[in-house]
């Protein structure tokens, strides 16, 4: 406790002496989506994440010899609060890709040399990992990638395929790759993970548009990259395991996330709530803001967030009880939000009314203005709704984390599958003439 | 099984809630619910004295008062209990009553009466917490008027809180059931768990000894209490009807397989059962506010209770479309919960009330803020 309060004290001091006080959220919307990390950007984001591990606050859960701290959860806790109000590293939803997804699959499984050589440069912001998992063909159905590794007589591994909406591929120096090393075994075995060098000869990475006008993903294609078992992440052929690790932290398995202890998620000790401060001042630019239909919309989506964070809570305090069901609980955080953001976001647009489907032309929108004009509630409010259906399908859609419940925390048995005995190769073909007989 | 608001309950709590379950399993079991569904008698006193023995209605009264809580916080203490109750359809007024025993606690009146209510000699309810009900001044007591309706239980209750509105704002008073002007009517209701009355108060005069204060805050926390244990008693429904559900959906077979398998099933109850958590964990998270005083405590109650309502009703609509034609049949017990959660979503306040209330929470807030 005295040690807590102790580095409570000492990190504080640090952030107030080395880091800028955060003004407020930045244009756009919270998941930092349409962000542009032009070289600049990214070279001062990369210089900050330097002096935060040179400090000795970056990797603070990871063990020391793998240049973290080796500090346990609550130093990373406590070092989340006191870091609230300051500027902290930012390199978007790829960021949190790499910190909080990547490096504790890679902690889970890749060997120990694998470890010593790679994690350090990630935490002192050199190496960037984003998540190369999902494929033109393969979304829901991870473990059907095409993606194909062929390892060659000298020992290195031959790479061709592509992969596709990667969050930040664009300025990924990395990417962990999910593909298939032997076609006979069925689709869950014979899989393997890479570390994937971004500019190898051979990667092309091409950035998609997206329905809000950013390109904040890409895709990916593998012309016959070389890689060597150095590249490796984990046993080869045995990566189902690995993406099992991997998709609990991205469903907010981890301590950050959706998934969030009381005191962090807000629900206890924390002062008066105001209504949906956010929702009140589209209504309130749209004069609509005393409305008692409207009134009642931005209450119902206020109380919806306090369900939310309520659930945080609940979710931490029964994988604590039960840790052998987590990946199944995280599946609730995940799925709460892919329910309540678009939810929400359906709130907003009705909250502004008219005002939310047009409005003024900002400076962004090449308008006159200054650089730091607060843009109009209902602007924000239309890009929240574009985005909103990002939690219902990223990391696995709400009708994947509904299967994943129903098994794994409900114990409703699973569906007959008829993909998963037989190898790879012939389920291709097969699929291809399937006509609803099973077996 | 418990209903597990907080996924790892405390020692003494954990002992409540067993044994909160095994005293409702003794006294009132599900044969009896059944029967007194039918028009059946209650409990009798042996139930109350069961109750009181656990702590049921003390929880929320200080100790001077003959009160006192099982894990320090007496408001999880009182939702523990409540949901247990209402996983087993338990009768009686549980939610007026502990709102009564507070108010009482708090005031430091009417030592006479508070005894009795902690230690079961007899119920008492709050009536008026949605308005209906009128005062006059009259001598340095008060004089009520005025009707309200779906009353739980008001014709098992020997004392009644009423909150009315006065000339000058609202004031409250505690009279006995029994007082010259006061009428109690039975209802028929949908809820056939509870028993419902209509109460008619004409020139009810209530002693200055009874009158009550009914400050902006002492109200807002009465209805946090009763918010907190109408979405207890909800949540505890949801669980039992939900834990019916699931295991109906593993065994019941169709197409060669059980029906839980379909996904059309398996999605929708994975649904419900996110409501489920989501509204345990409101459940959870106004009682610690509560018990901390924390100063969202009465807007996260309120939002409990809005959350529960909308969702309760939601998850035994859900359940009943699971039990097929079974949800349909007198036997079944689906239709208990339905009714309990149809009734829990309005007694103390439609969730749109709710929600009104949490603006008036926060305008107030604001105001002491300012
Ligand atoms: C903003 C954004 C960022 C992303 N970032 C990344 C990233 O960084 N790296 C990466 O690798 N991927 C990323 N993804 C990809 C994402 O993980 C996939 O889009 C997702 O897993 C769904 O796959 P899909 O798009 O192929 O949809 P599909 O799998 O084709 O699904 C289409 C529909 O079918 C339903 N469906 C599929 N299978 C089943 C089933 N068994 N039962 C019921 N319904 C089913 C789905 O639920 C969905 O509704 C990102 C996606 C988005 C939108």
């Amino acid at each position: 406790m005295t040690d807590l309060n102790a580095y409570r004290a000492r990190v504080g001091e640090w952030l107030a002496a080395n880091t800028e006080p955060r003004a407020e959220a930045r244009r756009g919307d919270p998941l930092g989506l349409g962000r542009e990390f032009t070289p600049d950007v990214l070279a001062a984001e990369r210089a900050l994440q330097r002096r935060l591990h040179e400090a000795g606050y970056a990797g603070i859960t990871v063990p020391e010899e793998y240049g973290g701290q080796g500090l346990t959860p609550a130093h990373q806790q406590v070092f989340g609060e006191e870091a609230r109000p300051y500027v902290l590293p930012d390199f978007g939803l790829m960021g949190h890709v790499c910190f909080d997804v990547c490096i504790p699959t890679m902690l889970a499984h890749a060997s120990p040399e694998f470890l010593a050589r790679r994690i350090p440069a990630i935490l002192s912001g050199d190496d960037l990992y984003a998540e190369y998992f999902s494929e033109p063909d393969a979304g829901s159905d991870l473990a059907g990638v095409r993606t194909r590794a062929v390892r060659r007589d000298d020992g290195t591994w031959l790479l061709s395929g592509s992969k596709t909406w990667t969050s930040g591929g664009h300025y990924a120096d990395y990417g962990m790759c999910l593909a298939r090393t032997d076609w006979d075994q069925p689709k869950h075995r014979g899989l393997t993970w890479f570390a994937v060098p971004a500019t190898a000869p051979g990667v092309t990475v091409r950035r998609i548009k997206q329905i809000t006008g950013d390109a904040d993903f890409c895709e990916e294609f593998f012309d016959d990259v070389v890689l060597t078992d150095d590249d490796v992440i984990g046993t080869v052929g045995e990566g189902w395991k690995v993406t099992q690790t991997m998709l609990f932290y991205e469903r907010g398995g981890g301590t950050s996330g959706s998934v969030r202890s009381r005191d962090e998620s807000g629900t206890a000790g924390r002062g008066r709530s105001p209504v949906a401060p956010d929702l009140v001042r589209v209504a309130a630019e749209a004069g609509r803001d005393a409305d008692p239909a409207v009134r009642d919309v931005i209450a119902r989506a206020h109380v919806d967030d306090l369900a939310r964070a309520a659930l945080g809570a609940r979710l931490g305090e029964l994988i604590a009880a039960d840790p052998a069901k987590a990946a199944g609980y995280a599946s609730y955080g995940k799925l709460a939000g892919g329910h309540f953001d678009p939810v929400r976001a359906r709130a907003a647009m009705r909250a502004g009314g008219a005002s939310a489907i047009a409005w003024e032309a900002t400076a962004a929108d090449g308008a006159v203005g200054g650089e730091d004009a607060q843009p109009p509630a209902a602007e924000v409010a239309s890009a929240q709704l574009l985005n909103s259906r990002f939690l219902s399908i990223a990391g696995g859609t709400n009708e994947v984390q509904r299967n994943a419940i129903g098994e794994r925390v409900l114990g409703l048995p699973r569906e007959p599958a008829f993909d998963t005995r037989k190898p790879f190769n012939e389920v291709l073909k097969d699929a291809r003439t399937w006509n609803g007989q099973v077996g | 099984m418990t209903v597990d608001i907080l996924p790892a309950l405390p020692e003494e709590l954990r002992m409540v809630a067993e044994a909160t379950g095994r005293s409702a399993d003794k006294e009132f079991d599900r044969a009896r619910v059944r029967a007194f569904a039918d028009g059946g008698d209650g409990p009798g006193e042996s139930y109350l004295r069961a109750g009181a023995e656990l702590g049921w209605f003390g929880f929320l009264a200080g100790t001077e008062h003959g009160g006192g809580s099982a894990s320090g916080n007496g408001f999880t203490d009182a939702a523990v209990v409540a949901a247990e109750r209402g996983a087993r359809l338990q009768p009686g007024p549980y939610t007026g009553h502990s709102v009564v025993v507070r108010t009482l606690s708090r005031a430091g009146a009417r030592a006479d009466v508070l005894p009795k209510l902690t230690e079961g000699e007899c119920w008492a309810t709050w009536l008026g917490h949605g308005g209906g009900i009128t005062a006059t001044t009259s001598g340095r007591g008060l004089r009520l008027d005025g009707d309200v309706t779906a009353v739980a239980h008001a014709a098992d209750c020997a004392w009644f809180l009423v909150t009315a509105a006065g000339p000058a704002g609202p004031v409250q008073a505690l009279i006995p059931a029994d007082a010259p002007g006061v009428t109690v009517r039975a209802l028929s209701g949908v809820d056939l768990t509870r028993r419902w009355h209509a109460v008619t108060l004409s020139g009810v005069e209530a002693g200055a000894d009874s009158v009550l204060p009914a400050t902006r805050e002492r109200l807002a926390e009465q209805h946090a209490v009763a918010d907190l244990l109408t979405a207890a008693d909800a949540a505890g429904a949801m669980h039992a009807d939900f834990t019916l559900v699931v295991e109906h959906a593993k065994s019941r077979i169709a197409f060669g397989r059980p029906i839980g398998s379909f996904q059309a099933v398996k999605h929708l109850l994975a649904d419900t059962s996110l409501w489920l958590e989501m509204s345990k964990g409101m459940v959870a998270a106004a009682a610690v506010a509560l018990g901390d005083g924390s100063p969202d405590a009465y807007s996260l109650a309120a939002a409990a209770a809005s959350f529960t309502g909308e969702r309760g009703t939601e998850v035994a609509d859900n359940c009943f479309q699971v039990f097929g034609g079974m949800g349909f049949t007198w036997e079944h017990d689906q239709h208990f919960y339905l009714r309990r959660l149809t009734a829990a979503a309005v007694e103390y306040g439609t969730p749109e009330a709710h929600r009104a209330r949490l603006w008036d929470l926060a305008a107030a807030g604001e105001a002491e803020e300012n």
